[in-house]
């Protein structure tokens, strides 16, 4: 039975486990990066456009030195449009329906209405949204409303309108049109 | 069983927990550099030729009003600011869109003019369902796609790398969509390509699913993916979520960046995704940039997406 | 040997003398695989992980902790380190083994990956790890054992 503290045996073992922690750690520095390559080589650092496409994409930088610039387009730098345009044919405007955009998501989502009538959508929400036929097979045809903005329709034709918001196509909504 | 602990007890107790400590730092210290070793190597590489490296901002919303962020023109000016002031000169800057809010064509003119100002030689850009709202992407197409064809996908090679600009924001029904026109552009793009090829693919809204509920996905990216799953490389990036995340998936992996306008909520973590109103103080650690790096001969893509200032 | 010997045998049996073989070899053979453990990672770390939001540091905490506690429990084949050792170096291995299972379910800060991927190191790691929680239970097992068989009565042969 030992009385002592086995000095000798603790002061091996430490010893023993330092080379080994040091061999692990050392291995792990020599699974080293793979060296660049050979700077022989000519590497393109020009940028090419890819394989059938004659001309390459994107816009000029600050520090382009290439002489081709865009085609100018005519840019008419109009401000936003304050409201979006309602389509109101000729007749006697019946009470509008209202629909709110908030939440992502169309409230009411199913509203039925008389032809004739004018749905207004008002946009309550923080992110832009639209007021669009589903699969563009459809009247509705908002541009891009922003908070606080509204669009119009009168329905004249009876049928089922199914449309969604194309920036957030997970948010549907139904018009039905009656007689 | 439980006496108090003698003094010797407890020298003994210190010195194991002194000894584990001391070691445990020690390893992480030597790990620790030699991974700061390996990146000053590439770092180092400032004037290699070799290296490619290039800056990728996301999600500017020129337009966008409200209280998530009164002045997203100023962040993506700060934005610009802190690629012009990284210390070398990117390759090219990436934007992968949703560059303006509501695809008003002043919103364009001036998202266009802000971009000229990076100190590159090249930017390139890819449509958001913003840039498209109602037009099927014609005023994006004007503004920056005049020179690419179909809808305003395209591809390019530097440095050895292949990329692969896609456009999944157009005929949207719940989720991203590339379509088969897109998807025969791609097979016929990189038919020629050896399979070591790295290649890099850049699309607005996620190649896979991240939150499917929130159209956060490309219902036939797989297509694409398959016919590159020949290759040893390939990274997958991508805007639309304006936050950081990072998945890999077989030979791919998808990196998401973080959006210069105003965060959005984590996948689930909210009923909708809807612009999150941060302290105006915290407002700049949810938006950045990201800077990638490339040197010849490593696997993989080095990612580096730094808050704004 | 003297009067007050079976006393302390009971409550704190002195270093080196009363363990048992098994278990020694079960503590060195858990200091091994923790090691084994800590090595994927920190070549995961060296080779790309590190540039993950959080979870690169998390690889960087996992193998430095793995490198200390694994080199205190190969001591630990000559002497007795304290229990907390041992419960350290389980616990470890039990984080990473969670950490692997989280992301490939609900993500670990916004990671996730599919299947065994990276291949092999995934694969290798898990298998260090379970290695080393079993070993550890084993090695407590055996010591708690005999350390029961020497209260309930006079030490006696094996």
């Amino acid at each position: 039975m030992k009385t002592s503290f086995p000095w000798r045996r603790a002061g091996a073992a430490a010893a023993a486990a330092a080379v080994l922690a040091v061999s692990g750690l050392t291995l792990a520095a020599c699974s080293s990066p793979a060296h660049p390559a050979a700077s022989g080589t000519a590497i393109a650092i020009a940028i090419t456009p890819g394989s059938g496409q004659p001309s390459l994409a994107g816009m000029p930088g600050s520090t382009a030195t290439d002489p081709v610039t865009q085609p100018s387009a005519p840019m008419a730098s109009m401000s936003m449009p304050s409201s979006a345009g309602a389509q109101a044919p000729a007749g006697t405007p019946v009470s509008a329906d209202r629909v709110a955009i908030k939440n992502f998501a169309f409230a009411p989502a199913a509203i039925t209405v008389k032809a004739g009538t004018t749905v207004t959508w008002t946009n309550q929400d923080s992110d832009a949204h639209t007021v669009t036929s589903q699969n563009n097979a459809g009247p509705l045809n908002s541009q891009a409303l922003n908070t606080g903005q509204s669009f119009s329709y009168t329905f004249t034709t009876p049928g089922t309108y199914h449309y969604l918001c194309t920036i957030h196509p997970f948010m549907t909504a139904t018009v039905t049109v009656t007689r | 069983m439980t006496n108090p602990m003698t003094r010797r007890q407890f020298a003994r107790h210190t010195g194991w927990f002194g000894a584990a400590v001391v070691l445990s730092v020690a390893g992480g210290e030597v790990v620790s550099h030699i991974a700061d070793t390996r990146d000053s190597i590439t770092a180092a590489a400032t004037a290699d030729t070799n290296t490619l490296r290039f800056v990728q901002v996301s999600d500017s919303h020129i337009g966008f009003t409200g209280p998530a962020n009164t002045d997203v023109t100023a962040s993506f000016t700060q934005a610009v600011d802190q690629v012009n002031s990284l210390g070398f000169r990117p390759d090219f800057v990436l934007h992968t869109g949703d560059l303006t809010h509501l695809s008003a064509p002043g919103q364009f003119d001036q998202v266009k003019q802000m971009m000229s100002g990076l100190r590159t030689d090249r930017v390139f850009t890819v449509p958001g369902e913003h840039d498209s709202v109602d037009d099927h992407g014609r005023a994006y197409r004007r503004a920056f796609a005049q020179a690419t064809g179909g809808d305003g996908w395209y591809s390019f090679d530097t440095h050895g790398v292949h990329f692969i600009a896609l456009v999944n924001t157009l005929s949207l029904e719940k989720l991203g969509h590339l379509g088969t026109e897109q998807i025969d552009f791609v097979r016929r793009d990189v038919a020629g390509l050896s399979s070591d090829t790295p290649i890099v693919v850049f699309s607005h809204i996620p190649l896979f699913a991240m939150y499917p509920q929130w159209g956060w996905s490309t219902d036939d990216a797989l297509q694409v993916l398959n016919l590159l799953k020949r290759f040893s490389s390939v990274t997958a990036l991508n805007g639309h979520v304006h936050q950081l995340f990072s998945r890999v998936e077989g030979n791919v992996t998808f990196h998401s960046a973080t959006t210069t306008a105003y965060p959005l909520p984590g996948p689930g973590r909210a009923p909708a995704p809807t612009p999150q109103v941060l302290p105006a103080r915290q407002l700049h650690t949810a938006l950045g940039i990201r800077t990638v790096t490339y040197r010849q001969g490593t696997t993989a893509l080095a990612i580096t997406d730094q808050e704004l200032a | 040997m003297t009067a007050h010997q079976p006393l302390r045998a009971r409550l704190s049996p002195a270093p080196g003398s009363a363990r048992l073989p098994a278990a020694r070899a079960l503590t060195a053979a858990a200091g091994a695989t923790l090691a084994a453990g800590g090595f994927v990672h920190a070549q995961l770390y060296l080779d790309g992980y590190r540039y993950l939001h959080v979870v690169g540091m998390l690889f960087l905490v996992q193998a430095a902790a793995s490198f200390g506690l694994a080199v205190l429990l190969l001591a630990g084949t000559f002497l007795r380190p304290p229990a907390l050792v041992h419960v350290a170096a389980a616990g470890t291995a039990l984080g990473a083994l969670a950490g692997f299972a989280a992301s490939r379910t609900v993500g670990v800060f916004g990671f996730t990956e599919h299947g065994l991927q990276p291949a092999p190191q995934a694969l290798v790691s898990i298998v260090a790890e379970a290695a080393t929680v079993l070993a550890l239970l084993a090695a407590a097992y055996v010591t708690v054992r005999r350390a029961r068989a020497g209260t309930s009565g006079p030490p006696s042969l094996p």
